[in-house]
């Protein structure tokens, strides 16, 4: 039988993550996905900790992590794993020549395709807002036809925000000539940007509308791969500065992140089965022996000496939702629920509270290993990372990237 | 969560589709994946609801691996196809492209005549719409079937069903030979069934449904036939794999594909589940070359992985490096039509890329079609892994 040290299930930012702190110990690593991920909607960068309880930002992300409830999973990881966990992340950027900046002593707030802005942790260097902070006039840039990006409406807003207000913002418009077909997103106009052709013909339709030495805020267009060619020549070009704001999905940042990781992964050595529908489990004396996945032909078996659930959460299909209850469908672990499924949600809208059901969960223990209600670990080698697990709701509090890539790395150090 | 369940609501408009279509990235005339498949298929289901641009796509299954919601997106696609074709006149060139076997049983008394004739004629082949720069493949002098015929194999106790499919079998009948040496090198009898026919694929993807359903229904019940013997049955052509296994459940509704398909395999596939076992034959000489591989989308939509990657990594000196640079564009006969050749290189110019950048001059792939396109794209030679498994085996005894 073909054994491996660790099967990955799942294949997001959580699953690439624990499959890449693995590789870098030495083992041998399958890494069983469903659908990519949900790094192409929800994007690249990485929130650690936005938002505390109540809708009260957090002074840096790691402030937020001393204020974090006893549930949440960063309290399971402990502070040194998540430094390490982000400190590993970096590196892994920096290697592949796709460098994130940020750290945890610090709050970078981006600004959004809605002129509003967000607080996040890590960014690549094209959502670097430095020279944006620093500039007396700022400059919007849209494209014709580009939907969900209006520069008047981002100038607009940003009048609103203080630190902003100050500031002279310039609208502008290119027309990047992609009418033909379907309607534009950012993934045309980066993929544009993508050819040399298209770079150059950019070039010269910016250099029309844009001053030398102006910032330049832009939808997420800097190509679509995972590089910094795009902007270095743009900026040498027209001697400007670009900042990417946070966009709607298809994810420009999310997409490189993806497609780095993926080509890390590959490069030491992990296979990756795409299509595998992980169905179920052999487990043995608290042991999981193998994990059995479910095709439209037949079951397989992938057999290994220790298993990284990451298979996500309602939307990835890691939990899955029944009136009244939440079943994780692999290894059937306790999740505990309110049996009125209608208190699982907060019916108000724009409310200052968190989701109900967005922090159900399963719960582990330090190492990452799932417990049951009494606290006991019920399979030895088995770790949890991602959204399935319970205590956190990452679209409130800003935290979703952060959790993924310390649970995966907390869950591969501690196989 | 199986995948034959068609149902557009599962689609939640995520736009992953989008960002991993091959087609969408090399042409603007493609409204994407989600609009053209799960979003149109809605309106389908009450009118007659026309979309221009559903041309384009090209049944790769790029949107299907990447969606997250387990929405059939190609398949919805091609039924949509079917639908727009029920009532309207075909064009010669989709049938003659979607009618290979028809072609090549026309051409098989005079194998030599009819390349002869197609080199002629591809000026006239050009007039209807197929591009004059395409890779069309050349028929082989002799069939797969007559060679087989003259075979004289070691009989075993063991035995397996090989369907060839049409490219193996008119165009690339070594592919097929190897594949019986590999068989017999491992104390197993092949078995050719003369009665199967072409899987349907290039039938499917020309919306000519009710015929490849026709095909379907015969393929069945040989199939059916054979495994209810307790025979596995084998391909060496992914896309024919695919079809066989999993789009005749997402397309038609024909008893028995469940209980074949659990016994259909991929021969890379069935060979390591046969080392598993500890019954596959590792007399492997020593290999000291180099070469690409290319991962077929139709081997990867499987979610068996990359078979063919850790078989030929079992054979010692051997260098196999994924060029692992996505979909090489040719989508069956999608690459071979006037006004889709350019999209079709487009698609593939990353993968020729890696290829002529590698610096190695041949490229190993499971796919016929993806073979072709792939020595057409990058001026390379082209091979099939169980070429590479046979040449090791007969090294070991040299």
């Amino acid at each position: 039988m073909r054994e491996y040290d660790i099967v990955v299930i799942g294949g997001g930012l959580a699953g690439l993550m624990a499959a890449a702190a693995a590789t870098k110990r030495g083992k041998k690593v399958t890494l069983l996905s469903l659908g990519s991920g949900t790094l192409t909607i929800g994007g690249g960068i990485v929130d650690v900790m936005g938002y505390l309880e109540g809708g009260i930002p957090a002074a840096t992300p790691s402030a937020g992590l001393l204020q974090v409830g006893a549930g949440h999973p960063y309290k399971k990881i402990g502070r040194p794993a998540i430094e390490e966990s982000i400190r590993f992340f970096k590196e892994i950027c920096e290697q592949e020549g796709y460098s994130y900046i940020g750290n945890l002593d610090k709050t970078q707030w981006i600004p959004t395709a809605a002129g509003t802005l967000k607080p996040t942790c890590l960014v690549p260097r094209t959502m670097d807002t430095t020279e944006l902070k620093k500039a007396d006039k700022v400059t919007v840039l849209g494209f014709d036809a580009l939907k969900d990006f209006y520069p008047s409406l981002i100038a607009k807003n940003f009048k609103k925000i203080p630190a902003f207000a100050q500031k002279e913002y310039e609208v502008v418009m290119i027309d990047p000539k992609l009418s033909e077909g379907r309607d534009v997103t950012a993934l045309d106009v980066a993929r544009w940007l993508d050819t040399e052709e298209g770079l150059a013909s950019c070039i010269e339709k910016m250099r029309n509308v844009i001053d030398s030495g102006s910032v330049v805020i832009i939808p997420p267009i800097l190509g679509t791969r995972p590089s910094y060619a795009v902007k270095e020549k743009l900026e040498k070009a027209l001697g400007c500065h670009f900042v990417e704001t946070a966009s709607v999905p298809p994810s420009i940042t999310g997409l490189r992140l993806r497609t780095m990781l993926v080509r890390y992964l590959k490069k030491n050595g992990v296979r990756i089965v795409e299509q595998a529908i992980v169905a179920k489990s052999i487990v043995e004396d608290g042991k999981c022996v193998a994990v059995i996945t479910e095709g439209v032909d037949r079951e397989r078996t992938y057999y290994a000496k220790s298993f990284i659930l990451a298979n996500g959460g309602f939307y990835g299909g890691g939990l899955l939702a029944e009136p009244g209850k939440v079943i994780e469908p692999i290894f059937n672990l306790p999740v505990e629920a309110p049996t009125d499924h209608e208190l699982w949600a907060n019916y108000s809208l724009f409310s200052s509270e968190a989701q109900p059901f967005a922090k159900l969960g399963l719960d582990v223990d330090e190492k990452m290993r799932p417990l049951d209600a009494n606290g006991k670990v019920l399979l030895n080698n088995v770790f949890v990372a991602g959204r399935n697990l319970r205590g956190y709701d990452f679209s409130f509090e800003k935290s979703g990237n952060g959790v993924a890539i310390a649970s995966g790395y907390q869950a591969a150090m501690s196989v | 969560m199986k995948k034959h369940h068609n149902n557009p609501d599962s689609c939640t408009a995520c736009t992953v589709c989008i960002a991993n279509c091959p087609v969408t990235a090399a042409t603007r005339k493609f409204r994407g994946p989600k609009m053209v498949g799960p979003t149109l298929e809605r309106m389908r289901l009450s009118q007659d609801d026309i979309e221009p641009s559903l041309e384009y796509c090209s049944n790769c299954k790029n949107c299907d691996m990447s969606c997250p919601s387990g929405v059939p997106i190609s398949t919805l696609n091609m039924l949509a196809r079917a639908k727009y074709f029920k009532n309207r006149k075909r064009s010669l060139r989709d049938w003659i492209l979607s009618h290979g076997e028809k072609m090549a049983k026309l051409s098989a008394a005079t194998p030599g005549m009819a390349n002869f004739g197609m080199k002629m004629s591809r000026g006239i082949l050009k007039k209807i719409g197929i591009s004059d720069k395409a890779p069309l493949p050349a028929y082989a002098s002799k069939s797969f079937s007559k060679l087989f015929k003259n075979l004289k194999q070691t009989s075993y106790p063991d035995k397996v069903v090989f369907y060839p499919g049409c490219f193996i079998n008119y165009n690339d009948p070594q592919v097929g030979m190897d594949f019986v040496a590999v068989m017999q090198a491992n104390k197993l009898e092949v078995i050719v069934e003369e009665g199967f026919v072409c899987c349907g694929s290039p039938l499917v993807v020309n919306g000519f449904l009710d015929e490849a359903e026709e095909n379907a229904k015969q393929n069945v019940q040989i199939l059916k036939k054979w495994t209810d013997k307790g025979y596995p049955i084998i391909t060496c052509c992914t896309s024919c794999g695919l079809m066989l296994k999993q789009e005749y459940q997402e397309l038609f509704h024909i008893e028995g594909v469940a209980e074949y398909a659990k016994h259909l395999y991929d021969a890379d596939e069935f060979l390591l589940d046969l080392h598993d076992q500890g019954r596959l034959n590792t007399n492997f000489g020593t290999l000291n070359e180099k070469y690409m591989y290319h991962a077929p989308c139709h081997l990867r939509a499987q979610g068996m992985g990359l078979p063919g990657v850790e078989l030929l990594a079992l054979i010692p000196g051997l260098d196999v490096q994924d060029a692992d640079a996505g979909c090489c564009g040719i989508s069956g006969n999608y690459g071979f039509k006037d006004d889709k050749y350019d999209i079709s290189m487009e698609i593939g110019s990353g993968l020729f890329k890696t290829i002529k950048e590698s610096g190695r001059d041949t490229v190993v792939s499971e796919c016929g079609t993806c073979r072709l396109q792939i020595g057409h794209g990058a001026n390379v030679k082209t091979l099939h892994p169980l070429t590479l498994v046979r040449k090791s085996y007969e090294a070991y005894h040299k």
